[in-house]
């Protein structure tokens, strides 16, 4: 009789969120240095929302408000902005010109227009070109790197006035009653023990009128103020993980492709792309749905694997990988969105709040007008001295009445798409839009959080990386520019019963290496972690720590 | 032709290696200048004129001695004093120096004093025309710039190990001089000198690094390490990130990409693999040597010299060597 | 006390660089800029003395174009009281017209203390230091891992090779600082927000002609690939014998 494979939940071994940490019930210190309004995360949503709100205190001083001086706040965990950002940035230019109406495209920090795209089917050894499916249609967007697109947001936010506080994490939210009243900021200069250590930096509290959370993927302040204020969804989030590389190629790379199929296996969710940042400077990566079905399923491998394929082989092969990184996106869509993105003092812009349109995996444009969106309510409420729910409201409402709800809402069915012909079911099965969370005409799919989907306990495929074309997870996490000080206390909170095949599902999840098996234990190594939250959603629980620890985008 | 000075740097009464390089690089200058005289200045407490000779062979003309009891150890001021009054009497095409802590110190301060540019950490010269040529590492090693020195003299201090002291038969004619000022008179006081031991040197400071890695299988096995370290003399022991983490060396013997760079003369990997991370920490040595027993272990694409083999028997075997070597050295 | 300190901008050096198309410079495109890690230490002990002494004030001073201001701020934000900008079109690599522009200016400051780091990674050359010691005529004591200041004397060490030098020296006085001093304080928020309030004064570099000209950067030769020797203790003698006759280091 054959052995029974085992079975793991990833549910039942992850620690709960620390909401008493997360969440306290105290007075700021008296020391605390006071902010108007506190955008929490330097990305495209806080950034776009910061000068939003800085453009409109201008104008109303301007035209003799009475306003004054309000003090704007960004807060960033990176040691400098951009350096924790990463996306597969194919951007529509909608929110930025928008937020931006003197300037003109030729302004703005991309490197060029879409030109052409191409979508295949892959099997192991061929590519099959396929029509492109309307949901992947580019055309008229604009190719950037969001590092160098937040950095000259920041750039900007800075010149109008703004406080950018790179290489502070908010640890907590300090709340009064059910309003938010401002952050405290993670340590620095602990010590392995979590002592303080010769370098040792004290939390810090920022008061604020309003605080908006734009922490980006995964927020940990943003899922506790969901589970504090018990804000439901009509279902759970769910993420992917994507992993990203960047090469300097010999042969040049004209157009955006995407590439569905091999070497992501038939019953998981995931598709990669590939574009140009440059004719010799390449972007490309896979994304998949952390909903997959094996312990042994592993990103970060199916990139190296895929690599080996000659439809990429032939265009990298003699060039060199320059940077690498991974990062969670929200996959769930449209039924996942939080009912309440707001509350007492507070709202929730971007990834954080799930606005990330999925078949076409998109969520900078969304990101930046939910901040502006956030910086109009801001605005108003200041001028109305009014800053509670009730008052803030009107940011739900904006963003329910825009492009972002009605874009989401769209493709809440986008499986229809796909079932026109088989050929669209098979590509779409194996295809880039993870959709567990979709749904079907008429009504919408129960789906479930990714961790309580159970995983066959399976051994991996033997894989050798080469150095050249194919890297393992230290490579990788060294070309992320992480250089985090090996001796920081664990930021992540390992969950009760670590079985050897738990370990397994953890070391192949993350694809910075942090996790190992080594015999029947489970070794950390946190200084790896590369904030991609992955192991928030399916292992231990990811907290903020020491501010400019993890990776150094520099193009992503 | 025309005259190179060289700053011959002493430590008590012994001239170091570094300064016999600073006078074989003033000897291969003049002589690509068609032929000049190197005139070397030594400084140092009574005994250091016994050097003279030494000093000659490696290639100056004259030996200016300044001994003095006030000078057995380094005196910035005095030196400077001296050096610049020599350089100027001399009508030098170029003076040169030791890009070491001593030169470091010296070089830049005599420069000013004679109103002209310096370069440091040279690796080579030519002459062109009415300049001197010389290549200087920048960016941390990753950029060679190529600059010219218009000045005269053009003040250089030289790279360390670049060029090997080279000795012809040759004596030097031996002068005696005062320092400049007297020696007791100078602000900057050296109150003590202290000795490292071999082995306790700084990673970043010592010209021979060994490292270990989990190939040494536990903590007490760095006695190999060690053990080799102290038949050079003049070597650190550095570890991997596995190791420190594993706990056992302490993190400050980290080398790689998250711990201490290192870029000695000559770099021993002892059972490491040679990960990227800790590559990025050492890939600048000018010489490495890779011990591991796996031929496939990614240290051996960066290493000059290769043993595929077992740690626990090369290595002894390494450091008797080495102090066989070292005796006749 | 009044305390000076010296910085400079300089690029993050975790990068493959690229020469620009004059071949005389680094190609800057995409790469992040900081105060250099010698000159933070120098800033951190200054303050560690402002710290120990109330009263005392801490000016930083930095040469290069406008951007050098925001190398400045983070400096301010550390907690130095005034910065000092000596605007240039850009930083020159020779020392030695940045060490007379500098003391020109430091001059008029009547400085009990000047603080340099002992070298910036990105022109290697380390000289600025005592060079502008030199043109000040002060006391100077260059790569100091430790430092005391006590009754209008200081005590440093400095590391040498395979040796350690315990130096005296009288103030007013020059110091640069290496690695081992200190470890730099990193800006508290408090810090950030006085910052933007703190002076920073902007003044041309008077800088005399450079006597050094770069004819040519170029990337080192990438490393050979090396060779395996032997196996086994069998190999030792070949490997010794190449130590010393190929490669010289033995």
């Amino acid at each position: 009789m054959p052995e029974r494979t085992k079975k793991v939940l990833p549910k039942a071994h992850q620690a709960p969120l620390p909401l008493d940490r997360l969440i306290l019930q105290e007075t700021p210190e008296a020391e605390a240095v006071p902010m108007d309004v506190l955008f929490v995360g330097g990305g495209p949503a806080g950034l776009a929302g910061a000068i939003a709100l800085a453009k409109l205190v201008k104008a109303d001083n301007e035209a003799g408000g009475d306003l004054g001086d309000v003090q704007i706040g960004v807060l960033e965990k990176a040691g400098a902005l951009g350096e924790h950002s990463l996306s597969g940035a194919v951007v529509n230019p909608i929110a930025i010109r928008a937020l931006f109406p003197e300037l003109k495209d030729k302004d703005f920090p991309f490197r060029g227009s879409v030109g052409g795209e191409r979508v295949y089917f892959m099997t192991g050894s061929r590519a099959v070109r396929i029509p492109t499916p309307p949901t992947m249609q580019n055309h008229g967007y604009q190719i950037g790197s969001i590092c160098e697109i937040v950095r000259w947001l920041g750039e900007k936010a800075e010149g109008m006035g703004v406080n950018i506080f790179t290489g502070f994490p908010a640890a907590s939210l300090l709340t009064e009653g059910q309003r938010v009243i401002g952050i405290r900021t993670a340590p620095s200069g602990l010590a392995r023990s979590g002592d303080p250590g010769a370098s040792y930096a004290a939390p810090t509290d920022i008061t604020a009128q309003i605080t908006v959370l734009a922490e980006g993927t995964r927020g940990t302040l943003s899922q506790a103020y969901l589970e504090w204020q018990k804000i439901p969804s009509d279902n759970p989030q769910i993420f992917a993980l994507g992993v990203k590389e960047i090469w300097e190629t010999v042969k040049p790379l004209d157009s955006v492709v995407h590439t569905l199929g091999w070497p992501v296996p038939k019953d998981c969710f995931g598709g990669s792309f590939m574009y140009p940042l440059s004719p010799n400077l390449i972007a490309l990566g896979l994304v998949v749905g952390l909903d997959y079905k094996r312990t042994s399923d592993d990103v970060h491998e199916m990139l190296q694997r895929m690599k080996l394929h000659p439809f990429f082989k032939d265009l990298l092969e003699s060039g060199e990988m320059v940077e690498w990184g991974a990062k969670t996106i929200p996959e769930g869509g449209y039924y996942a969105l939080p009912k309440r993105r707001h509350g007492d003092g507070l709202m929730i812009a971007g990834d954080s709040a799930g606005f990330v349109e999925v078949a076409s995996l998109k969520g900078i444009h969304y990101a930046m007008q939910s901040g502006m969106f956030a910086a109009r309510a801001a605005f108003d409420a200041l001028k109305r001295k009014d800053t509670s729910a009730a008052s803030l409201k009107k940011y739900d409402a904006m963003v329910d009445g825009s492009f972002i709800v009605s874009d989401l809402r769209r493709r809440r069915n986008m499986r229809l798409a796909f079932q026109d012909s088989n050929f669209y079911v098979a590509g779409f099965k194996a295809g880039l839009m993870t959709v567990t969370g979709g749904v079907l005409p008429g009504g919408k799919i129960e789906s479930h959080p990714d961790a309580d989907v159970e995983r066959d306990a399976t051994q991996p495929e033997p894989f050798i990386p080469d150095g050249k074309l194919t890297f393992s997870k230290l490579d990788a996490v060294f070309k992320s520019g992480n250089a985090t000080r090996d001796d920081i206390p664990s930021h992540l909170l390992v969950g009760p019963d670590i079985k050897p095949e738990v370990a397994d599902l953890y070391a192949h999840m993350c694809p910075a290496g942090v996790y190992e098996r080594d015999g029947e234990r489970l070794v950390v190594s946190p200084a790896n972690c590369i904030d991609c939250k992955a192991t928030d959603v399916l292992g231990p629980r990811w907290t903020p720590r020491e501010g400019g620890s993890g990776p150094k985008y520099r193009q992503m | 032709m025309a005259n190179v000075f060289a700053f011959a740097e002493s430590r008590g009464t012994d001239v170091r290696k570094v300064g016999l390089e600073a006078v074989t690089a003033a000897r291969m200058l003049a002589d690509k200048s068609g032929g000049g005289e190197v005139h070397a200045l030594v400084m140092g407490p009574p005994g250091i004129a016994a050097k003279a000779a030494q000093i000659g062979q490696f290639g100056a003309d004259v030996v200016v001695v300044v001994e003095h009891a006030g000078l057995a150890s380094y005196n910035p001021e005095v030196a400077t004093a001296t050096a610049v009054d020599r350089i100027k009497s001399g009508g030098y095409r170029a003076a040169l120096f030791s890009t070491s802590a001593q030169g470091r110190d010296l070089s830049p301060r005599v420069a000013a004093r004679l109103g002209v540019s310096i370069v440091t950490d040279v690796l080579s010269f030519e002459i062109d025309g009415d300049s001197i040529v010389v290549r200087h590492p920048m960016n941390i090693g990753k950029v060679i710039a190529t600059i010219a020195m218009a000045s005269k003299p053009a003040v250089i201090a030289m790279r360390p190990n670049v060029i090997a002291p080279a000795q012809n038969a040759k004596a030097g004619r031996v002068e005696n001089a005062p320092p400049s000022i007297d020696p007791s008179s100078g602000r900057v006081k050296v109150i003590e000198t202290k000795a490292g031991g071999g082995g306790k040197l700084d990673l970043a400071e010592a010209p021979v690094v060994i490292a270990g890695g989990r190939g040494l299988k536990a903590a007490e096995n760095f006695k190999l390490v060690e053990d080799l370290a102290s038949a050079f003399g003049n070597a650190a022991v550095g570890a991997t990130r596995a190791v420190t983490d594993d706990g056992w060396r302490p993190h400050s013997d980290q080398i790689g990409q998250t711990g201490r760079l290192v870029s000695p003369e000559l770099y021993i990997a002892v059972g490491i693999s040679g990960a990227v991370q800790h590559l990025a920490g050492m890939r600048t040595s000018k010489t490495i040597v890779a011990v591991n027993k796996d031929k496939d272990a990614p240290i051996f694409k960066v290493a000059d010299y290769g043993i595929v083999g077992d740690a626990f028997e090369v290595i002894p075997a390494l450091t008797e060597a080495v102090r066989e070597a070292k005796k006749h050295h | 006390m009044k305390i000076a300190v010296c910085i400079k901008r300089v690029p993050d050096m975790d990068v493959r660089f690229r020469i620009g198309a004059d071949n005389v410079s680094v190609d800057e495109a995409g790469l992040k800029f900081d105060i250099n890690d010698f000159d933070a230490w120098g800033v951190e002990a200054a303050l560690r003395l402002k710290d120990k002494n109330p009263g005392s004030e801490v000016t930083v001073i930095s040469l290069g174009p406008d951007v050098v201001q925001e190398t400045i701020r983070k400096a301010l934000s550390m907690g130095a009281d005034r910065g000092i900008q000596l605007k240039a079109d850009k930083i020159p690599f020779d020392g030695f017209p940045i060490a007379k522009a500098l003391s020109e200016e430091l001059k008029t400051g009547s400085y009990d203390l000047i603080f340099f780091g002992k070298m910036a990674p990105d022109s290697s050359n380390g000289v600025v230091g005592p060079m502008t010691a030199e043109f000040l005529n002060l006391p100077c004591v260059t790569a100091i891992s430790s430092l005391e200041i006590a009754d209008g004397k200081g005590t440093a060490k400095r590391e040498l090779e395979g040796a350690q030098e315990i130096v005296e020296f009288p103030l007013p006085a020059v110091l640069t600082a290496d690695e081992g001093l200190n470890a730099a304080r990193l800006p508290s928020l408090k810090g950030i927000m006085a910052a933007k309030k703190k002076p920073l004064e902007v003044k041309p570099a008077q800088l005399p002609a450079a006597q050094l000209v770069v004819r040519k950067l170029e990337l080192p030769a990438e490393r050979k690939a090396g060779r395996i020797v032997g196996e086994g203790a069998a190999a030792v003698p070949e490997l010794v014998k190449l130590l010393q006759t190929e490669a010289k280091v033995l």
